[in-house]
């Protein structure tokens, strides 16, 4: 049997002032799979992506990307394979306009001339913001941010995606759109994320973490179903599944007058 | 921190969308446009420090250029505007210091000071017109880029590369702080007193700063690498560059070495 595609064991990480935010993190994510992250504020999960792409370093502990130990030495050939889409997307917009932005990546990897123009045509393409290709980035929307800031990443033809809150800030259709879009996609995933309805429709797998630590790892719907285990690490159901807790949802709400 | 701090640094993302506009002055490549604003920047700055009415044929320069770039009149003169406190600064004693009689309007007698201050504002800002417009019509990283072809180290491009992403970050920013500020303030004009002011600007910089790590991290992620490449680096154009660049080199000369205005006046009075 092969092994994972994405392989931590015994992640450690303090921040600079000695908080503790990665205490023995260990999974594996199989290729192609969708997995979601799942915690409180503080639980770790922002810095377990940057972990993952070699953006800070882990105090102890082993990182295997298909076969590749991350280090300092590997992260730039590990950086190729992996597309990071941070929090807040104008994180990820500092070029003139959405084309250069979506370039960036490319023309880092020596792609050039007519095939880096068909490379930014096709990622702005397949997030349906080919007409964004000419606008400054700090001029859109939050949703075309966000699709602009996916484009940039999928530019750079990686294996695996990792998202942080990937539908922050969007509003119900550009949310539903980005989940339709990124069900769609082929690439492994890793989607950390508060929008534990996202997770349920995008990601099989869940692990939930929690003060730095795995709390759990199965099937979303099986942990979204744990009420005792989500209670335990400061998260609520997601919306969708909220009414099989025999408590109130927004749609009682909705019918009592509320 | 004023209001008109807030307004100029405000004012940068509009520069760069400008900057997007499509033209011939915009179409022509950046090393082009740097080699014309240098030497328009050492014809203007040769002129003697009584010389006023030599220097005025140079105005055609940032007059054609504004007009041939399709920019708004009052976009320019705005953003040139702002360097106007600093100008005045300069010149300013020049009336104290140097009062020998120089020229006269009529009844009126202008000293040398008078005549030299009038001079560095006129100078001033014909020179502070041309950076304007040459910021105006081009792209930031092809700013740089072109820097870099001309010589400059790479390690001072990227600085400035970065400066520019920082200018940018920071105009953010201070928007947003100072609309914070002045909804939580009604009726104080939107200026910031000075005691709040200290605690504001700290604040601007830890969260530009925090910003500006994210945004290198973003950077690093999509293989940045120490340099900066530009998507559509503008393509020198023998025939289009050469003919701006030779162009106004020739004007240049010509108003620098024969006296315009005197020709004109002769011409005109027979």
């Amino acid at each position: 049997m092969r092994g994972p595609y994405i392989d931590m064991k015994g992640l450690e990480y303090s921040y600079p002032d000695g908080t503790p935010a990665l205490r023995g993190v260990s999974f594996g994510v199989g290729r192609g799979e969708a997995v979601g992250l799942v915690g409180a504020n503080g639980a770790g999960k922002s810095t377990l992506l940057l972990a993952l792409t070699g953006l800070i370093e882990p105090s102890s502990g082993v990182i295997d990307i298909g076969g590749t130990v991350l280090s300092k030495g590997t992260a730039p050939e590990v950086r190729r394979r992996l597309g990071l889409i941070f929090q807040d997307p104008e994180d990820q917009l500092f070029m003139p306009t959405v084309f250069d932005d979506v370039a960036f990546g490319p023309i880092n990897q020596g792609v050039t001339g007519e095939a880096l123009a068909a490379r930014v045509a096709s990622a702005l393409e397949s997030v349906g913001a080919g007409h964004l290709a000419d606008r400054p980035g700090y001029r859109l929307s939050g949703g075309e941010k966000r699709s602009a800031a996916i484009a940039a990443v999928l530019s750079m033809g990686p294996e695996i995606l990792l998202m942080d809150e990937p539908s922050s800030g969007l509003d119900p259709k550009g949310r539903r759109g980005l989940i339709d879009l990124l069900a769609g996609f082929p690439h492994t995933r890793l989607i950390a994320a508060h929008d534990l309805d996202l997770v349920l429709d995008v990601c099989p797998r869940t692990i939930v973490l929690h003060r730095g630590e795995v709390a759990a790892d199965g099937p979303t719907l099986e942990i979204f179903q744990d009420r005792a285990l989500l209670e335990r690490c400061s998260l609520e159901p997601p919306l969708s599944l909220q009414g099989l807790f025999g408590g109130r949802t927004a749609a009682d709400d909705v019918t009592l007058g509320r | 921190m004023s209001g008109s701090f807030g307004r100029g640094i405000g004012s940068v993302n509009s520069t760069r969308d400008f900057a997007l506009l499509r033209s011939p002055v915009h179409s022509v490549d950046a090393r082009s446009k740097w080699v014309v604003t240098l030497a328009f920047a050492v014809t203007v700055t040769s002129f003697g420090k009584y010389d006023i009415s030599r220097v005025m044929p140079l105005f055609l320069y940032p007059f054609v250029i504004t007009a041939l770039s399709g920019l708004p009149v009052p976009a320019v003169a705005k953003r040139a505007a702002a360097a106007l406190p600093f100008i005045l600064l300069v010149g300013v004693f020049n009336p104290l210091i140097d009062r020998e009689p120089m020229a006269g309007l009529g009844p009126v007698v202008l000293s040398g000071g008078w005549v030299s201050f009038i001079s560095i504002l006129v100078r001033s800002t014909l020179i502070v017109s041309s950076v304007v417009l040459l910021a105006m019509t081009t792209q930031p990283d092809n700013l740089f880029a072109a820097l870099g072809s001309l010589g400059v180290p790479s390690a001072l491009v990227v600085q400035l590369q970065f400066m520019n992403r920082y200018i940018g970050l920071l105009a953010g920013e201070v928007e947003r702080t100072l609309r914070a500020h002045s909804l939580r303030s009604p009726g104080k004009g939107g200026g910031v007193p000075v005691l709040v002011s200290g605690p504001m600007l700290g604040g601007l910089l830890l969260r530009t700063m925090d910003r500006g790590s994210r945004i290198h991290r973003a950077m690093v992620s999509r293989g940045f690498d120490g340099a900066v490449r530009t998507a559509r680096p503008s393509p020198f154009s023998p025939r289009r560059d050469g003919l701006f660049i030779c162009a106004w080199l020739a004007y240049f000369a010509l108003a620098r070495f024969v006296d315009l205005p005197g020709v004109l006046l002769g011409v005109i009075g027979g």
